[in-house]
């Protein structure tokens, strides 16, 4: 099973109820091949940075869905097929966990303080696996900025879990673990806020 | 520094010595950049519609090629112009 995301754009000029008919009948193919739609997001009527077939705006819709390559086939033979369809694209979502490594990213004093974060993750390979999976379904329906603390905050669960299971020794390290990555997070809070500036 | 160095060159940048560049996508540490948020990819094209290059800019390598292809999406999606026109 695969994330996909598809984004099309109908034309402005079709009534209310004939572009959710249009809609509906996309949304339709995801249901009847046994896929499962994870987020429909409609943006409703945008101004287009160009126009397309001569109209200026258009009606965005976003599907973000999970299921088989036959899936996105579908739709967009069904897009190509349908007139009022001005526009679409197809990503794959994939979920590349901490492909980049920590040291890469720009080093804040607070990053610098909490050097032996890293250690935890990596000692546990085999179990990772299993949360990543958990982590894809999850972290898709977050928006995308809040996607990183949300991760991180899954680790934090995963790395305490984990360590009950193995040794009760290992208690303390849990502790000193959840706090560091706690102060991580507030990290990576304040940068996000400031962004828009 | 090397920036340093270099600035005793010439007399331009003697006087206004560059301002140490960084990469925003790091300080923030996203991993993924989305071709949906307009408003953080405006701010990487320039007035003609072109995509920033990394010198202006101080987008590192990694996120300068994620950049690059969500520009390129959005721009599909007629999100972002292919060019600008200034009249």
């Amino acid at each position: 099973m695969t994330q996909y995301e598809t984004a099309f754009l109908i034309s402005p000029n079709l009534e209310e109820e004939e572009t959710e008919k249009v809609i509906t009948r996309m949304a339709e193919v995801i249901s009847e091949k046994k896929g499962k739609m994870i987020n429909e997001d409609r943006w409703g009527k945008r101004r287009l940075a160009y126009p397309i077939k001569k109209f200026e705006e258009a009606f965005y819709v976003f599907f973000h869905y999970e299921g088989d390559s036959e899936i996105p086939l579908e739709l967009e033979r069904r897009f190509k097929q349908t007139e009022e369809v001005l526009r679409y694209l197809t990503m794959k979502k994939t979920q590349k966990e901490n492909v980049r490594r920590k040291k890469k990213t720009v080093p804040t004093e607070q990053e610098r303080a909490v050097p032996p974060k890293e250690e935890v993750p990596e000692t546990e390979v085999a179990e990772t696996e299993a949360l990543d999976k958990k982590g894809v379904e999850e972290t898709q329906a977050v928006k995308k900025e809040e996607a990183v603390a949300a991760e991180e905050a899954e680790k934090n669960e995963e790395v305490t879990k984990k360590e009950e299971a193995a040794e009760e020794k290992e208690k303390v390290k849990e502790g000193e673990t959840a706090e560091k990555k706690e102060d991580a997070q507030e990290d990576v809070v304040p940068p996000e806020e400031g962004k828009e500036k | 520094m090397a920036r340093e160095q270099r600035s005793e060159r010439g007399s331009y940048r003697r006087y206004f010595p560059p301002k140490r560049k960084f990469c925003r996508f790091c300080q923030r540490n996203l991993k993924e950049i989305d071709y949906k948020n307009v408003d953080i990819l405006r701010k990487y094209i320039l007035e003609r519609g072109k995509i920033s290059p990394r010198r202006i800019t101080g987008t590192c390598a990694y996120h300068q090629r994620r950049l690059a292809a969500a520009i390129k999406r959005a721009r599909i999606l007629a999100l972002l112009p292919f060019i600008e026109d200034s009249r």
